[in-house]
């Protein structure tokens, strides 16, 4: 999958949001995606995001990806990303049992409430596969969940990077399966209000109030 | 007699020297006074006088509604009867005294424009008036209406045509702004005539609105909408059809909750019969919104206190807002209340405490123990967390009374979501944390930010018991006495939550700046009602007005052998279509759509025998498929709709596939989803008879 920086025109605008419990690894997990970097990276306030250009099936595709804290006190701050997402990543723990056992407690029901797309693009992402020794989720436990719940599933690593790209290509890929999203892919091209963040040293360091 | 035609000519010889154009209108009328004249007949020259005044008019201003009043003018003479000419004597003589009064004033030049635009105006107010009192809705008309098990597509169609006729507008001030018959006129603002005829039809037009804001009629339209009983406009809805279902398609089409505020505002507008008086109905709505929120009453068919559901319309969701800012403004003021007595309680017990020497009374002030054996007022403590404990102090942790975040629909989250796109900034969550780290500290004297991660982020604290266990996680129903560790991500240097924990006051919630200030948010929805596009508006009210109507036909028509596959086809037509932005192009084929479910209700024989004929056509014509299955191709097959964004070969083909089916459905002879109603070859009179009672915008 080939990768791009800066301003560039594009053929589809995508959306993706990353939820799940908090300290599950999704900020790392972005990190690692967007940067091939890993990091130990504070808990995430309220939201972040990053922006990644790639090429995929002749396409250029610009992807917002947006990542939310996971703690109970932001989850109405958040609830306000996943209106109009195209993808939705759930992401979980493999040794924290907790984590998983929320995905159908609490993240599948805040998708039901809070997503405005009824063909957007699930995708199950059981991290830390590193920690393989301290595993309490299987792997058959996480395709079941994903074939119950209709969505696809991965197992991936972060600090290793293990599985990292083709979490992200097989959403994306599906995305582009799915002619509405489509549809809304090359709307959002239209408007091009985007412009990228500017780089920054430090990726988890963020300017507020 | 004499005297009077002497002065008019006198009149005409001074405007004569004027301005070119008004001189050669006065030459016209001078020679064709002098031929009348000439013939000495009297009653032919008063009648003469009418189709010579009205002829400078009909050259600048032709519209229908001119056309109108000219006809209703010439009507009379030709009747013949002898009252009726008499009358018209009457009014030739009193508009030109009036004149008579313009010229003591002075400016002679404004005698011929005034006495023209007086008739002018005389006609246009009776007009008007007498259409009023015949068209406008009432409460009356409106509940006899709910008798029919579903609202009159007649309604449905009004709103389609506002929907259009909006889309051409600027804005809805521009709607009431424009009466029909004058805005050719206006376009000629350099001539003072137009330009004195345009005052004289706003001064006109502020008195007519008015009118209406008071009307009676009005005023009780106005309060049984907004009766808290909410009884007005109800209809009896299925209650043993499954809740989902009923529930499920508003939201699929993006429209509001049945007999909500907003479906119940459709089925009134839906009745007026022009557009402007539409517009004139939403502004008093929008003034009634004004007082409610001032006075901080509920809206009735709005949910109190929930946060906007972004898959309702933008309407709904702004109403949804509205309520639930009242519901905060009114906790608030508890709870600043509650905080105040508290501490004025807390003064009291001092004083109580230094004149007895007794210890302080712990009830309902509560208070923490400091090390130093010092006690400390906790403020905006709410409820104890669990078992947990200060970790330094070992006293109870309270959680605190905390802010809640922004009230977002989904116009501002899309702004909210391209500004942090654009800028960077992601300055929302600091400010709630900040706000948390705050609240926590005012109730917690003596805390410690590894208490507040405790209860904030769980996941982020190790208890020392289990800390050869990474894994372990805080269980808040398990005591915690032992200290342990905070995350090794929260420990990093440079962390943030750090930073803002030694930045933070102990303030409780109440008394903090607002992360969210509902009076701005207020204000803002109700600006952006009074600039609210008619399209947008008038959109919106039919889609939800549309879902209502389905809602309620779904039950009756389920469970019925031979209409059950065409609703539901027809149903799964407006949910694509309603998902579609371009819903200007779509309202004439739902409201077509949705006479067909009307149809099936209210005549089913005749439904029935529609049915029919297009299964014995489909016969004759030999196509292989039944008219069924081809429905369900172009119903069902969502992704072939929805593709016509993308191309748009498949676009034109998918609508005449479609098109065309439906025509050989219903009647060989008309379109279903042409863009007008089909006016011939309509097999039912009364059907071609409600259409064209209801397109004429008057």
């Amino acid at each position: 999958m080939d990768s791009s920086s800066g301003h560039q025109e594009f053929d589809y605008l995508f959306k993706l949001l990353m939820i799940g419990d908090s300290g599950v690894g999704k900020s790392s997990l972005l990190l690692s995606f967007t940067s091939d970097a890993f990091e130990d990276l504070s808990p995430t306030i309220g939201v972040d995001f990053k922006v990644k250009y790639v090429m995929m099936g002749g396409k250029k595709l610009k992807l917002a990806i947006w990542d939310t804290a996971g703690q109970e006190r932001f989850r109405t701050l958040t609830s306000s990303y996943y209106r109009g997402a195209q993808g939705i990543i759930m992401v979980y723990d493999v040794t924290r049992r907790d984590t998983f056992t929320n995905l159908s407690e609490i993240w599948a029901k805040e998708i039901d409430l809070y997503s405005t797309n009824q063909d957007c693009i699930k995708m199950l992402v059981g991290n830390k596969l590193d920690k393989d020794g301290d595993r309490v989720v299987t792997k058959k436990e996480g395709i079941d969940f994903a074939r119950e719940y209709g969505c696809l599933f991965i197992e991936c690593s972060a600090k290793t990077r293990v599985n990292v790209q083709q979490c992200f290509e097989e959403l994306v890929l599906k995305i582009l399966d799915t002619p509405s999203l489509i549809a809304e892919g090359s709307k959002g091209v239209k408007k091009n209000i985007f412009k990228d963040r500017p780089p920054q040293s430090d990726a988890s360091a963020s300017s507020c109030c | 007699m004499e005297e009077e035609q002497q002065t008019f000519v006198s009149k005409a010889r001074t405007a004569f020297h004027s301005a070119a154009a008004k001189a050669e209108r006065v030459l016209l009328d001078f020679k064709s006074d002098r031929e009348d004249h000439d013939k000495q007949s009297s009653p032919n020259t008063f009648t003469g006088q009418q189709p010579e005044a009205e002829s400078p008019h009909t050259d600048e201003n032709d519209s229908k509604l001119h056309s109108e009043s000219k006809h209703i003018k010439w009507r009379p003479p030709h009747l013949g009867i002898k009252q009726d000419w008499q009358d018209k004597i009457k009014n030739i003589r009193r508009g030109r005294k009036e004149v008579e009064d313009t010229d003591k004033v002075g400016d002679a030049s404004m005698a011929i424009p005034f006495y023209d635009d007086n008739l002018y105006l005389l006609n246009v107010k009776n007009d008007l008036e007498a259409k009023a009192s015949e068209a406008m809705p009432s409460v009356e008309g409106l509940t006899a209406a709910t008798k029919d098990p579903i609202p009159p597509s007649s309604v449905l169609k009004q709103l389609a045509i506002a929907v259009e006729a909006g889309s051409k507008a600027k804005s809805m001030k521009d709607v009431i702004a424009s009466p029909g018959g004058s805005s050719p006129a206006r376009e000629r603002a350099g001539l003072s005539l137009s330009a004195v005829k345009a005052l004289v039809l706003r001064e006109k037009e502020d008195k007519l609105t008015s009118e209406f804001t008071s009307n009676e009629k009005v005023v009780q339209l106005i309060n049984s909408l907004f009766d808290p009983e909410g009884d007005f406009l109800r209809r009896k809805i299925d209650s043993n059809l499954e809740e989902t279902a009923m529930t499920s398609l508003p939201r699929d089409i993006h429209g509001a909750p049945p007999e909500s505020l907003v479906v119940k505002l459709a089925e009134i507008l839906g009745n007026y019969k022009t557009l402007r008086k539409m517009a004139l109905f939403w502004c008093r709505v929008v003034a009634e919104l004004r007082k409610l929120w001032f006075e901080e009453q509920y809206l009735p068919g709005v949910p109190q206190d929930e946060i906007p559901d972004l898959k309702s319309c933008l309407l709904y969701q702004q109403f949804q807002v509205i309520n639930c800012c009242i519901s905060r403004k009114r906790f608030r003021i508890i709870a600043t209340e509650s905080l105040d007595s508290m501490m004025m309680q807390a003064n009291s017990d001092i004083k109580e405490s230094t004149d007895c020497s007794a210890e302080a009374s712990a009830s309902p002030v509560l208070y923490a123990r400091l090390n130093s054996g010092e006690l400390v007022l906790r403020l905006g403590a709410d409820h104890p967390a669990g078992d947990m404990t200060l970790l330094e102090t070992g006293e109870p942790v309270y959680s605190p009374i905390t802010q809640e975040g922004p009230l977002l629909t989904e116009d501002l989250i899309r702004e909210t979501e391209e500004f942090v796109l654009r800028t960077g900034s992601v300055g929302a969550g600091c400010s709630q944390l900040l706000s948390d780290m705050q609240a926590f500290k005012a109730a917690n004297p003596g805390c410690i930010l590894e208490d507040f991660v405790r209860w904030h982020s769980p996941p982020d604290w190790t208890d020392n018991e289990a800390s050869t266990e990474d894994s372990d996680v805080f269980d808040s129903g398990e005591p915690l006495s032992a200290r342990g560790q905070l995350s090794r991500r929260m420990q990093k240097e440079g962390n943030l939550w750090r930073e803002l924990w030694e930045t933070s006051k102990p303030v409780p919630a109440v008394k903090q700046a607002p992360l969210f200030d509902e009076d701005l948010a207020v204000e803002g929805i109700l600006n952006a009602f009074e600039e609210m596009h008619p399209s947008d508006l008038f959109g919106q009210l039919f889609v939800s007005l549309l879902g209502l109507g389905f809602g309620i036909a779904e039950p009756m028509l389920s469970g019925n052998s031979d209409f059950s596959k065409l609703f539901y086809d027809c149903k799964e037509y407006i949910i694509t279509a309603c998902q579609n932005n371009k819903l200007n192009e779509k309202v004439d084929g739902l409201v077509q759509v949705y006479e067909t479910v009307e149809k099936m209700l209210l005549n089913p024989e005749e439904a029935l025998k529609m049915i029919k004929q297009t299964e014995e056509s489909t016969t004759v014509t030999g196509e292989p498929r039944s008219p069924f299955k081809r429905l369900s191709l172009i119903f069902g097959g969502k992704d072939k709709l929805l593709r016509k964004s993308v191309s748009k070969d498949q676009t034109n083909d998918e609508e005449k596939s479609g098109r065309q089916s439906f025509s050989s459905f219903f009647d060989s002879k008309s379109s279903l989803f042409g863009k007008k109603p089909p006016k011939s070859g309509s097999p039912s009179p009364s059907e071609k008879s409600s259409i064209d009672t209801g397109w004429p915008v008057v």
